[in-house]
């Protein structure tokens, strides 16, 4: 898994490619990213998931405990780009019931503007 | 005076910051000229009245009882026609032309009454007629002059409040508040004390002419004022409710009505009133009784005001702005009928001689509450009020209610007289039956003050939304983390091992998790599953033990039977052997496998010895399956390899589930591995988050007692682990003296970040925000820890207006804060949290600690 970090003013969006999953050679993890952000006083989070073949439950747990401490923060964490098979596993799973999920990066950076 | 050196000067008696200086002191001024008059007037009128027969004295109160309203109504529709300015100049200028008419017919008629049949020297000006009049209605004008000094003072302070609304929000107004009472009392001082002095010289009628030239320096204040305002505003105008919005007082009245709060409010201010209304009646029969002459009663009435209001102000400057911030609003609002109980029992225990000395205890009692604490307060119980509903009930509680209730008591005065034939009974006598009245309404006062108080709050938080969900509970309400975590290691192991996947859905099937969109989703490579399910594990040869995967996991007989095979014991015998295979592969699926295998089998020491092996994995996926295990069978012996695995955060998530499986009965390993200050940092910051899930006592008061060792590392984890506990566990209890310790560190180290880290690099371009972003946390903490000892909602709810509310819902929030914490919580944490420009908050956390930024914080501590 490989991720990059991009700024558009206030948010901060990760680029992901690859698979969201567990593995010995990791380096950081998703979660730890997102709170060095939030520990600089970022609050508006959004991932970027067009390039992720595949989530196992460790990248499941990541991205709700991402969720999880952005949002008791006051802030926002979004995700968008999400393939449709992902997106039906989250259906399923009710992941769609607590995470914001857009079409795009513009949906989601707009949504923030309504918030 | 420069604005500088006028803000340093009012800050010796309020809290006034710089952008509010000119504002406040013209407010101020505007509150002293309109006492000052009127407390000219005041004397002069009750000296007229007390002066006709007591059997008169309640047409006054009930006059303008019944005639009040309609001034009311007259002057909403002004108010909401005119603009302000205009309303203002031209009240103020029927003030002043009144009272020049007024002088003239008190002057007139006095010496008409003195030396009548003479005309007086105003004749030849051919106003004969007038004199006639005067004459011949006498004392019709000293109750219309009752009336106008009502209509007066209600309307002058009506304005003056409104004033206050165009320029002040809510907040800013509570602070300044102590200041504008101030100069009320200072203007009533300054008044008494002009009719003490001159009348004796100029006679009571005469002192009537200051007033006009007192009212034009209003008038020129409120000009200044208006400008200030624009100011304020950025050059708009102060709000209006326009022409469309008509405030009659039926309006004003349904608005009262319609609200439960603000109709007890109206109670409570009425029963109050008519407890002042009837003592006095029980002060003018007193001073009657003793006073017999005009000059020598005016005289008197002046220095009564004089004392009444010097001690006001000494009372206001010592005590208003300490009772309510130790005390807070109940107590504040308690004082005053307890105090009057008090006195008015006393009635009936002293001789008449000592009546005087009585009269001018209690009335004088009655009044200085009235100028300093209930004042204070009234206002204050508006606060959680809408706007608009406000501003409708102010005019309708302000200038009807309270007449209504004056009225009331005027008519009580006049049953009472006639029913008990006070013409015939002695001065001693008729206050003391006034008395039980006094002590039936004081007792209506407390009651509605307690009704009221219950409900403050509430109405405070009625308005207050949580700003976001907590997402700890969105979690958890909506997401079955096991189901999840086993759908997508389900769907993972797919494509790695059939073995692995089969036993993945075998435990969706057993928790009963399998929907049938799940079925569907699961079914997707049907075609590479059929036939290969358990036959690596059960050696059938390659058989075919299903005819198709979903129609397996569609039979409900499906489970039953793979139980049955689980439970036989040649299965277990093979089952062990193949584990003893597996666990040693060199292979990471086989590990992995024999890993899940453990959590589906008897847990034999065999089988038990293997699961340690697994626990001890190079491999963080097979660790993983074989935490899946340790969650089955919880062997104890295994507590410390799991608690290994706390410390990456590969395996972290795994570890505490697992650690959580075991229940409280670990709390002991938990609690050691903790306080453990050499062991790993990162399985330490993980148990807090366990200890959570346990949400016991014991596992709060670890936790408590660990925050309390005070190591940065573990704050945040321990603060939300017990945020956590509260807010799923409110039968746990903590001790409030110890978590306000904590609370208190924690204000003290965020006074410290703010001043050391945060202050100095304000303002420079391209400024780390780390510092910000950690005295955000810091403060965030401070909240989590108070829902331990507050209502947990009321403080989320208040912490999340601060953050991101509206103005209004700030200051509400900032008021529920006021009333749910102590005196040193509030002192400690509102200097943090309010509004206040850096240098403010900066001056403020200094003298709230002295020496803080020359000394560090801990080292202070230790």
């Amino acid at each position: 898994m490989i991720i990059t970090t991009r700024d558009t003013d206030d948010v901060v969006i990760f680029d992901i490619t690859g698979e969201i999953r567990r593995s010995d050679n990791m380096e950081t993890t998703l979660h730890h990213l997102v709170k060095t952000h939030l520990d600089r006083g970022k609050r508006k989070i959004m991932l970027n998931l067009e390039k992720v073949e595949f989530i196992d439950s460790f990248g499941v747990g990541e991205i709700l405990a991402s969720y999880i401490s952005t949002q008791n923060l006051g802030g926002r964490f979004k995700l968008f780009n999400i393939s449709k098979k992902l997106l039906l596993i989250f259906q399923i799973t009710m992941l769609t019931k607590v995470l914001d999920i857009y079409e795009d990066e513009d949906c989601a950076l707009r949504s923030f503007g309504q918030a | 005076m420069s604005d500088g050196r006028l803000n340093a000067f009012l800050n010796r008696f309020a809290d006034v910051r710089a952008a509010e200086t000119r504002a406040a002191t013209y407010l101020f001024t505007f509150f002293f000229l309109t006492t000052f008059s009127f407390y000219i007037i005041k004397p002069v009128k009750e000296n007229f009245l007390i002066g006709v027969t007591p059997a008169w004295w309640p047409y006054a109160d009930l006059a303008t009882a019944l005639l009040i309203g309609f001034v009311v109504a007259f002057n909403a529709r002004l108010i909401d026609h005119l603009p302000r300015r205009a309303y203002m100049t031209g009240t103020i200028l029927f003030f002043v032309s009144a009272l020049f008419v007024f002088w003239y017919v008190f002057d007139t008629g006095q010496q008409l009454l003195a030396r009548t049949p003479m005309i007086h020297s105003s004749a030849v000006y051919g106003v004969i007629p007038f004199q006639v009049i005067i004459r011949d209605i006498w004392p019709l004008p000293v109750f219309v002059f009752c009336f106008f000094s009502d209509v007066f003072i209600a309307m002058s302070v009506t304005q003056f409040w409104i004033a206050v609304n165009d320029t002040f929000d809510p907040y800013q107004a509570k602070r300044l508040i102590g200041l504008f009472v101030s100069g009320g009392l200072l203007g009533g001082i300054a008044g008494a004390l002009l009719t003490s002095l001159l009348v004796r010289v100029v006679g009571p009628e005469n002192l009537l002419l200051f007033c006009p030239g007192i009212l034009l320096l209003v008038l020129a204040t409120v000009h200044l004022l208006h400008g200030e305002q624009r100011k304020l505003r950025g050059g708009s105008e102060p709000p209006s409710p326009g022409p469309k919005a008509r405030v009659g007082y039926l309006e004003s009245f349904a608005a009262v009505r319609k609200n439960k709060y603000l109709l007890l409010l109206a109670g409570l201010l009425a029963s109050a009133m008519v407890a002042g209304s009837l003592i006095n009646f029980q002060f003018k029969i007193v001073v009657k009784d003793v006073y017999e002459y005009d000059v020598g009663r005016t005289s008197f009435l002046g220095n009564f005001y004089l004392g009444v209001l010097f001690l006001s102000t000494v009372f206001h400057w010592a005590a208003t702005r300490r009772v309510l911030k130790n005390f807070g609003i109940r107590l504040a609002l308690l004082v005053a009928p307890v105090f009057l109980l008090l006195g008015s029992l006393s009635i009936f225990l002293l001789p008449a001689g000592l009546f005087l000395v009585w009269a001018i205890f209690v009335r004088g009692s009655d009044k200085i509450f009235d100028n300093t604490v209930s004042q204070s307060v009234r206002e204050l119980l508006y606060i959680p009020v809408p706007e608009d509903i406000k501003y409708r009930a102010k005019i309708f509680i302000d200038m009807f209610v309270n007449k209504f209730a004056v009225g009331l008591g005027a008519g009580l005065f006049l049953l009472l007289f006639h029913v008990s034939r006070f013409a015939y009974k002695p001065a001693s006598t008729q206050v003391r039956e006034i008395g039980f009245l006094v002590l039936g309404f004081i007792a209506l006062w407390i009651v509605l003050i307690v009704v009221v108080y219950g409900l403050y709050p509430s109405v405070l938080k009625k308005d207050l939304n949580r700003k976001w969900i907590d997402a700890n509970k969105a979690v958890k309400d909506n997401v079955d983390m096991d189901v999840t975590g086993r759908v997508f290691d389900a769907l993972e192991s797919r494509d790695r091992s059939t073995t692995l996947y089969i036993m993945n859905i075998f435990d969706l099937i057993r928790k009963g998790s399998l929907s049938p969109e799940l079925k569907e989703l699961l079914g997707f490579k049907q075609d590479e599953l059929r036939a290969r399910s358990l036959d690596c594990l059960l050696d059938v040869g390659g058989e075919v033990f299903f005819r198709g995967f979903e129609e397996a996991i569609a039979d409900k007989d499906f489970e039953v039977e793979v139980r049955k095979v689980f439970a036989s014991d040649d299965y277990k015998a093979v089952m062990e052997k193949r584990l003893e295979g597996i666990a040693g592969s060199e292979s990471d699926i086989d590990r992995m496998e024999a890993a899940k295998l453990v959590g589906m089998m008897e847990p034999t020491p065999e089988v038990m010895r293997t699961l340690g092996l697994l626990l001890r994995d190079p491999s963080s996926q097979v660790v993983t399956y074989a935490l899946g295990g340790v969650a089955v069978h919880r062997p104890r012996e295994h507590v410390p390899l799991v608690l290994r695995h706390l410390e990456s955060p590969l395996t972290l998530q795994d570890a505490q589930t697992a650690l959580a499986a075991y229940g409280p009965a670990v709390e002991d390993v938990l609690k050691e591995a903790l306080q453990d200050r050499n062991g790993p940092p990162g399985a330490r910051r993980a148990i807090p988050e366990v200890l959570s899930r346990f949400g016991t006592q014991r596992s709060a008061d670890i936790l408590l007692a660990e925050l309390a060792c005070r190591q940065e590392d573990l704050e945040a984890d321990i603060v939300e682990a017990l945020y956590k506990i509260r807010a799923v566990r409110p039968d746990v209890r903590f001790k409030a003296g110890k978590v306000r310790q904590e609370i208190l560190f924690l204000i003290e180290r965020s006074y410290e970040i703010f001043l050391e880290e945060v202050l100095p690099g304000m303002g420079r371009p391209g400024a780390d925000t780390r510092a910000e972003a950690l005295l955000d946390l810091k403060i965030k903490r401070v909240f989590d820890l108070l829902t331990l000892i507050h209502p947990a909602e009321d403080i989320v709810k208040a912490y999340q207006n601060i953050l991101q509310g509206t103005r209004k819902s700030v200051d509400y929030s900032l008021e529920l804060l006021d009333n749910l914490l102590d005196r040193d919580l509030k002192s400690a944490l509102f200097p943090l949290i309010e509004d206040l420009p850096p240098a403010e908050r900066a001056a403020r956390l200094r003298k709230a600690i002295p020496g803080l930024g020359q000394t560090s914080v801990r080292s202070r501590l230790k």
